[in-house]
């Protein structure tokens, strides 16, 4: 064995199932195995292509597996340094049913099935682990979800990353009759087998179907003899759909044909093989993986890696809702929900954890989560209050909160909510402070803002309260009203921050991008697009004295309200956030990271026009703050 | 150029006729080259250690490998070297014919990929000379030259295997061996093939 293969060895032992191979098993892969080099977007295979003799391991870059459904392509897995996958040719010999195609420059490990078969043999978990990730690749693989044996609590609802979306799972051996069966005899096979349908063919095409219904009003009501032949009582033509139908046109199509089972057929016409039959309930039992049903999760799981499967989900599901075109409006309200019934978990399980706390207390998340905006995993802002209490029992107090921020913070970290770069979270002395500290340090900020501009961040004015007291945050709301009122010291220094951001465009309406650093050529949408617009908002929705509305885009479209004179200037900024937004949660999705910085030449020429135009609202808004503020005094 | 005269009067050794029989037929094999040598002259110097991965259908074939370590007693003698590190090398050794007959069995028609490949088809030739065998025949590509090509860079300079594999993100191997360099070149090659768009 060479160098190379003992190194490849030593790669694979730090991976399941290979964990589990002898020395001498690993050692006879890794001489046998062929390395693969992907360029990015390089597709390694495709559905339907015959299959390779080998399976595959990364061993360095991300391979996306997709399928289709409704003529489009859905990511459903993306394979990672170590993930194995392209098993199907182990269990099946049909060809592909998914596409594997680089994300970015990758190396795969080809793993011929000869050499590994044999070590199946005796290696009972390594075909377990293999079985379990063949299934949880192929989301239509259903009738082997029988056999894996998983000890994660999600097994049950395992496939529901695909959500709404996703292609259905059927009943994929219908009955079936002939026109000459009697009714009869075509009721004792439902009785028998506990189905309400059956389908009549003929040479293989559908021509019809009983159903419950139409044995109900045309048997049992006399109407028809029970021996006559079925074709006389059958709902005909069947309403046919192909294979890969999706959940909502299914529903669709039942609405519109007002029928209660579709037939499943190859070609989707009524002149193919039959391959099964989607009833109502089948569509209730995919939607039960529903939002709804996360947040009830989120509520019964028990450590942060339940969580992080959840939060997983969400991402999953944002991913195929935005793919699906619904409004972002939406997709946002649903997220947030969800994130904060994440936040709120992982407080509480700190709780269970270090006991009940001493005093009252609220946990309020600020920045993006305190907005609800937060849809990509961005980091983690925070800020916890406890009431006063006597200053005998303050240390044992703020030493028992200190605590519950540290543990919740590093909870959330593990979920994949980075800590915040600027320590502005619950778990730093500085913010985890009693209720007439907080009042002290908001009066201190906007009062006497020119001396206190170190430490004060915008983003600690965009607070939504989590778990906890919902006094206190009335409280800190109070405060800061009460002092934004004709603060014009305070207004000028958010305005300048409004300000004071890089502009996206050029003097020749070109996009200034990053001149140097790992992002070069990249536009960052969040400093140089978004952030203008929320810190906008946040100074108009101040000076306005609205209460209570922290979303970006609700609080445009309140101050469209409050300032009719200028609600054009208001609604085109609602609309450039929710495309701005839109923009970097695609990049971030794509790449698995913040989404902060856009590559703009991989946007379509379309998009990079609507971009432009996202732009333009900016400036009016610009005009508008300089001209309401008159803007002097720091500037 | 009149190689054939010089040897006319040879007999070549059997593995050299079995070797040029073998080029009736066109290769679709690949044989990633990098060898050791312990200098640049053709006369003094000999080559201490040759490796080869062999790529087929754009994959590179960890089984098909070759790599030995020549043993070059008469020369670190007459350089009064130590020759302590290849005893103790779990490596395969060969002495200098046995390990040329192998690897030109390996070889076979491929074609030879390698960087800055003409050094090491001239150190063989040079030691195949010795044996009485003829020059390789085979195909030889270069990845600094096919990188070259590829960006269209005219100007004289060589671009060293390091800095290749900084421009195309090759992960970097713990040694330098000769086995971990070919292994970089079969990468960088892989590369270089897809984005040259060679069939």
């Amino acid at each position: 064995m060479n160098i190379i293969a003992e190194q490849i060895a030593e790669f694979l032992k730090n991976h399941a199932p290979f964990n589990q191979l002898t020395s001498e098993e690993l050692a006879e892969i890794a001489s046998n195995i062929r390395v693969v080099n992907l360029e990015k977007k390089q597709t390694l295979f495709k559905i339907n292509d015959a299959l390779h003799d080998s399976f595959y391991v990364v061993a360095s870059g991300v391979v996306n597996i997709s399928v289709i459904v409704d003529a489009e392509e859905n990511i459903i897995d993306k394979c990672h340094e170590g993930s194995i996958f392209g098993l199907r040719p182990f269990f099946a010999k049909n060809n592909y049913k998914v596409t594997a195609k680089a994300r970015e420059d990758s190396l795969v490990y080809a793993i011929p099935i000869s050499v590994f078969k044999p070590l199946l043999a005796n290696n009972a978990e390594v075909l377990n682990f293999l079985l379990e990730n063949f299934a949880s690749n192929l989301p239509e693989d259903r009738s082997s979800k029988g056999n894996l044996v998983s000890d994660s609590g999600f097994y049950s609802e395992k496939q529901s990353e695909a959500q709404f979306f996703q292609t259905l799972a059927y009943n994929t051996t219908p009955l079936l009759a002939t026109s000459d069966n009697t009714a009869q005899e075509v009721a004792q096979m439902m009785a028998e087998s506990l189905k309400n349908n059956v389908i009549i063919f003929e040479k293989n095409g559908p021509i019809g179907i009983v159903t419950h219904a139409d044995l109900a009003s045309k048997i049992a009501t006399g109407r028809y003899p029970i021996n006559i032949p079925v074709s006389n009582i059958m709902s005909s033509p069947v309403v046919t759909v192909l294979e890969n139908v999706s959940l909502a046109e299914a529903q669709l199509l039942m609405l519109k044909n007002n029928v209660t089972h579709l037939c499943v057929t190859i070609d989707g016409t009524d002149k193919s093989t039959i391959k099964g039959v989607i009833s109502e309930h089948d569509l209730i039992a995919a939607q039960a993986s529903n939002p709804g049903v996360l947040i009830k999760e989120i509520k019964r799981s028990l450590s942060s890696n339940e969580l992080k499967e959840i939060r997983k989900r969400l991402t999953n599901l944002i991913q195929s809702s935005i793919q699906k075109n619904i409004p972002l409006t939406h997709i946002t309200n649903i997220a947030s929900e969800i994130n904060f019934a994440i936040l709120k978990r992982a407080v509480e399980l700190s709780i269970l954890d270090l006991g009940s706390p001493p005093a009252r207390y609220a946990w309020i998340s600020i920045g993006s989560q305190g907005r609800k905006e937060q849809l990509l995993l961005t980091d983690q802002d925070s800020f916890l209050v406890f009431e006063d209490v006597p200053q005998n029992k303050y240390i044992e107090v703020k030493d028992y909160f200190l605590k519950l921020g540290k543990k919740t913070t590093a909870t959330l970290e593990k979920i994949g909510y980075e800590l915040c770069p600027y320590g502005h979270m619950g778990s730093n002395m500085m913010w985890c402070k009693s209720l007439s500290d907080w009042i002290k340090q908001y009066n201190n900020w906007m009062n006497a803002t020119r001396e206190n501009t170190d430490n004060l961040s915008s983003i600690f004015f965009d607070y939504e309260l989590v778990i906890g007291e919902q006094k206190i945050e009335t409280a800190i709301n109070n405060i800061i009203f009460e002092n934004a009122n004709n603060n014009a010291l305070f207004f000028d220094f958010l305005g300048n921050e409004a300000l004071r951001k890089n502009s996206a465009l050029s003097f020749f309406k070109k996009f200034i991008v990053e001149e140097e650093g790992i992002h070069k050529d990249k536009f960052d949408i969040k400093t140089r697009a978004l952030m203008p617009l929320i810190d906008g908002a946040r100074l108009l929705i101040l000076s306005y004295d609205i209460k209570g509305i922290n979303n970006t885009y609700t609080r445009f479209k309140q101050l469209a309200i409050a300032d009719p004179k200028h609600s054009e200037i208001y609604l085109n900024c609602a609309e450039a956030y929710l495309f701005l937004t839109k923009i970097r949660t695609l990049e971030g999705l794509k790449n698995e990271n913040s989404g902060q910085y856009i590559n703009l030449e991989e946007l379509s020429k379309i998009d990079r026009e609507k971009l432009k135009n996202a732009l333009i609202p900016m400036k009016e808004l610009e005009e508008l703050i300089k001209d309401k503020f008159q803007l002097t005094q720091f500037s | 150029m009149l190689d054939w005269l010089k040897h006319i009067n040879k007999e070549h050794p059997e593995f050299w006729k079995e070797y040029l029989t073998k080029f009736s037929k066109k290769s679709k094999r690949y044989v990633i080259l990098s060898t050791k040598a312990t200098g640049d002259s053709l006369e003094k110097d000999v080559i201490t250690f040759i490796s080869a991965f062999a790529v087929e259908n754009d994959t590179i074939m960890i089984k098909d490998s070759f790599e030995t370590i020549l043993l070059q007693y008469r020369f670190l003698h007459d350089n009064h070297l130590s020759n302590e590190y290849i005893i103790e090398s779990r490596l395969m050794k060969l002495s200098e014919p046995e390990a040329l007959k192998s690897f030109i069995e390996y070889l076979g028609n491929g074609i030879i990929v390698g960087h800055q490949i003409e050094k090491d088809v001239a150190m063989i030739n040079a030691t195949l000379e010795r044996m009485d065998c003829g020059k390789l025949r085979n195909e030889a590509l270069d990845i600094d030259i096919m990188h070259r090509k590829l960006h269209e860079i005219t100007e004289d300079r060589e671009f060293s295997l390091d800095e290749l594999s900084d421009f195309y993100k090759i992960q970097k191997t713990e040694g330098d061996s000769a086995t971990e360099e070919a292994y970089k070149i079969a990468l960088l090659f892989l590369k270089l093939k897809h984005k040259l768009g060679l069939k």
